[in-house]
C-alpha cells in the first residue's frame, strides 16, 4: 500500500492547490480529576497532557502525532505514569475513496477510541465499556486504508501489531494486552476496522470489528485468536443527545491459556471465553446560549462483564460482573472547556466484594 | 476539595470577565445579489470529525452559499485548489458562509482547515458539480 502511495507522488505534485503553504501546528488538550471513591480518601489526578503536532507536506501528504503524557509523571519502571506516543502517522490522501495511512494508529473501534477530547463526552472518565471491554485508548503500529466511499457511508481497515495474550487478565480483560507499537511482536498481524454511517444529520453509527492471534509470548507457542466486535451510533437533535455501544470479545482457546499463563507466571488468571458491555446514555444541554456559558446534564448506565463467559470447568469471578450508573453534568464557560462532576453508583455481582460508589470531578480542555 | 471548587469558581468567573461581552453570532457575509446567476444554498454541520452533509451535489455555473455552524469546536472549510478557506466559528457563536461558483462539472474536495482533534484527517467531504438538469432530485 505504501508502494502505491509513493509511486502516486509526482501526480500529487502537479495538483494545482494555490491556498496551500507547507505548514506545522501544535493543538493538545488535558484533563484534570479529582476521584472520590466510597470508603477511601479521594485523589487529585493530572489524569492527561496531551499535545498534537501535525504537518502538511503537501496538499495530499501530513503527519499526526498525538503525544499523551498520564498521571502526570513517569518513572522508569513504575506503573504510576505513562508516556505514550498514541499518534504518529503520515496520511497519503489519495482519493476521497481510497487513502494510506502508516504508522502509530488509533484502533477505529467504538465512540471513544478515535474521539476522546474531553469537551465532547460526558463523564468525568471515559466509559468503563470503553476501558475494559475496548481496551480505549487502543493505538498499535501499523498501516491501513480509509476513506469515504459516498451517501454517508466511510470505512477504516488496519493492519496493525496484535495483543499479547499472556497480559490478558480477569478483572480489565485484553486491556494490558495492548503493544503499543513499543519494539512489538507482528509474527501474524492483526485485522481491524470501521464501517460508519454520517449519511443523517446528527447521527453517526458504526460497526467495528478486530481479529487477531495473540499467543506468541507463550513458551511452547500457542494460537490464541481473539475476535472483537461492536457496534455504536450517536444522535444529536437541538439540544439532545442519545449515544449507544455494544461491544463483546471471544477469546478462543481460553482453558488452555490460562494453563499456559500459569505455568509462566505461577498464576492462574481466570481469563474468559467470552468477555460482554454495553452502554446507553441521554444527555441534554439544559442551559445553552448563555453570556456564561453551557450546561448539560447527563446519564449513563452500563453493564460489563469481563468473566461473561468461561472455559468449560472454570467458574467466573462474579466482581467482574459489573454495572453501574453515572449521573453528572458538564458546564462549558467556553466550548473548548468543560467542567465535569458525576456520581457513580457501581454494583457487582458478588455477595463478598462489593463495588464502592464514587465521586468525580474533572476539569477538561482544548486548544 | 471545597477550596478546590472554590478556587476553579472564582478562576473561571474571573475568565469570563476577562472576556468581555460574549461574542455575538458573525452575521452572514453581504454579497451583492447577481440576477443572472443562480444560487444554491447549503447548511453544512461540522462536528469532531465530520461534516453533514459530506456531500453536496451543485450544477456548474451555479453560485454555492455553505452556511456553516459547528457543534463544538472551532473547525474550517476548505475547498482544495480554489482558494476558498473559511474559519467556522465554535458552537453558539453563529455561522459563517463559504461561497463558490464552480465554472467546470466534476468532484472538489473540501476538509477541515484546522486541527480540531484526533481524527481531524477525517473531516473531509466532496462537492459534486454536474452539468445543469443532470443533477440528482
Amino acid at each position: 500500500m505504501l508502494a502505491l502511495a509513493l509511486s502516486a507522488a509526482p501526480t500529487w505534485a502537479q495538483d494545482s492547490d494555490d491556498d496551500h503553504q507547507p505548514s506545522t501546528r501544535l493543538s493538545g488538550y488535558m484533563d484534570f480529576h479529582y476521584n472520590k471513591p466510597e470508603r477511601a480518601d479521594g485523589r487529585l489526578d493530572f489524569h492527561r497532557f496531551v499535545l498534537l503536532v501535525t504537518h502538511e507536506f503537501s496538499p495530499k501528504i501530513r503527519f499526526v502525532g498525538e503525544l499523551e503524557l498520564e498521571h502526570a509523571f513517569v518513572e522508569g519502571l513504575e506503573e504510576g505514569g505513562e508516556l505514550e506516543l498514541e499518534q504518529a502517522y503520515v496520511d497519503f490522501l489519495l482519493s476521497r475513496g481510497f487513502n494510506v495511512r502508516a504508522g502509530m494508529l488509533l484502533l477505529p473501534i467504538g465512540i471513544i477510541n478515535e474521539r476522546h477530547e474531553p469537551p465532547v463526552y460526558y463523564g468525568v472518565e471515559r466509559p468503563f465499556v470503553d476501558t475494559v471491554i475496548v481496551p480505549s485508548t487502543w493505538f498499535e503500529a501499523g498501516a491501513g486504508v480509509h476513506g469515504e466511499v459516498g451517501r454517508g457511508w466511510r470505512y477504516r481497515v488496519y493492519v496493525t501489531t496484535p495483543l499479547n495474550a499472556l497480559e490478558f487478565s480477569a478483572d480489565e480483560g485484553i486491556r494490558n494486552g495492548r503493544q503499543k507499537g513499543s519494539d512489538a511482536n507482528i509474527g501474524r498481524a492483526a485485522l481491524t476496522g470501521r464501517a460508519e454511517y454520517v449519511g443523517v444529520r446528527g447521527l453517526t453509527a458504526g460497526v467495528s470489528f478486530w481479529t487477531g492471534k495473540s499467543g506468541f509470548e507463550l513458551r511452547p507457542r500457542l494460537d490464541v485468536p481473539v475476535h472483537l466486535i461492536e457496534a455504536d451510533a450517536r444522535y444529536s437533535r437541538d439540544r439532545l443527545e442519545l449515544r449507544g455501544q455494544f461491544a463483546q470479545v471471544a477469546i478462543a482457546h481460553a482453558a488452555e491459556l490460562n494453563d499456559a499463563v500459569a505455568r509462566t507466571t505461577g498464576i492462574n488468571p481466570n481469563i474468559a471465553r467470552t468477555l460482554r458491555g454495553a452502554y446507553a446514555e441521554t444527555s441534554y444541554r439544559v442551559v445553552e446560549g448563555q453570556r456564561w456559558g453551557d450546561v448539560g446534564v447527563f446519564a449513563r448506565y452500563e453493564n460489563y462483564d469481563t468473566q461473561f463467559r468461561m472455559p468449560a470447568g472454570t467458574a467466573p469471578i462474579l466482581a467482574f460482573d459489573r454495572d453501574a450508573w453515572v449521573l453528572g453534568a458538564t458546564y462549558w464557560p467556553e466550548p473548548d472547556i468543560a467542567v465535569k462532576v458525576d456520581y457513580v453508583v457501581a454494583r457487582n455481582q458478588s455477595g463478598v466484594v462489593r463495588a464502592p460508589n464514587a465521586l468525580n470531578v474533572g476539569l477538561g480542555w482544548w486548544f | 476539595m471545597v477550596m478546590i471548587l472554590a478556587l476553579l469558581a472564582t478562576a473561571v468567573a474571573t475568565a469570563m470577565r476577562a472576556q468581555g461581552p460574549a461574542p455575538q453570532p458573525t452575521p452572514p457575509e453581504q454579497t451583492v445579489p447577481e440576477q443572472t446567476v443562480p444560487e444554491q444554498t447549503v447548511e453544512v454541520t461540522a462536528e469532531r470529525f465530520t461534516f453533514q452533509p459530506s456531500e453536496i451535489t451543485v450544477p456548474v455555473g451555479t453560485t454555492l452559499k455553505v452556511v456553516l455552524k459547528s457543534d463544538d469546536t472551532t473547525h474550517g472549510f476548505r475547498i482544495k485548489g480554489e482558494g476558498v478557506n473559511v474559519q467556522i466559528p465554535k458552537r453558539g457563536r453563529g455561522t459563517i458562509t463559504a461561497t463558490f461558483t464552480p465554472t467546470k462539472a466534476g468532484k472538489y474536495t473540501f476538509e477541515c482547515s484546522r486541527i480540531c482533534g484526533a481524527g481531524h484527517g477525517f473531516m473531509r467531504g466532496t462537492i459534486v458539480v454536474v452539468e445543469p438538469g443532470s443533477e440528482t432530485k
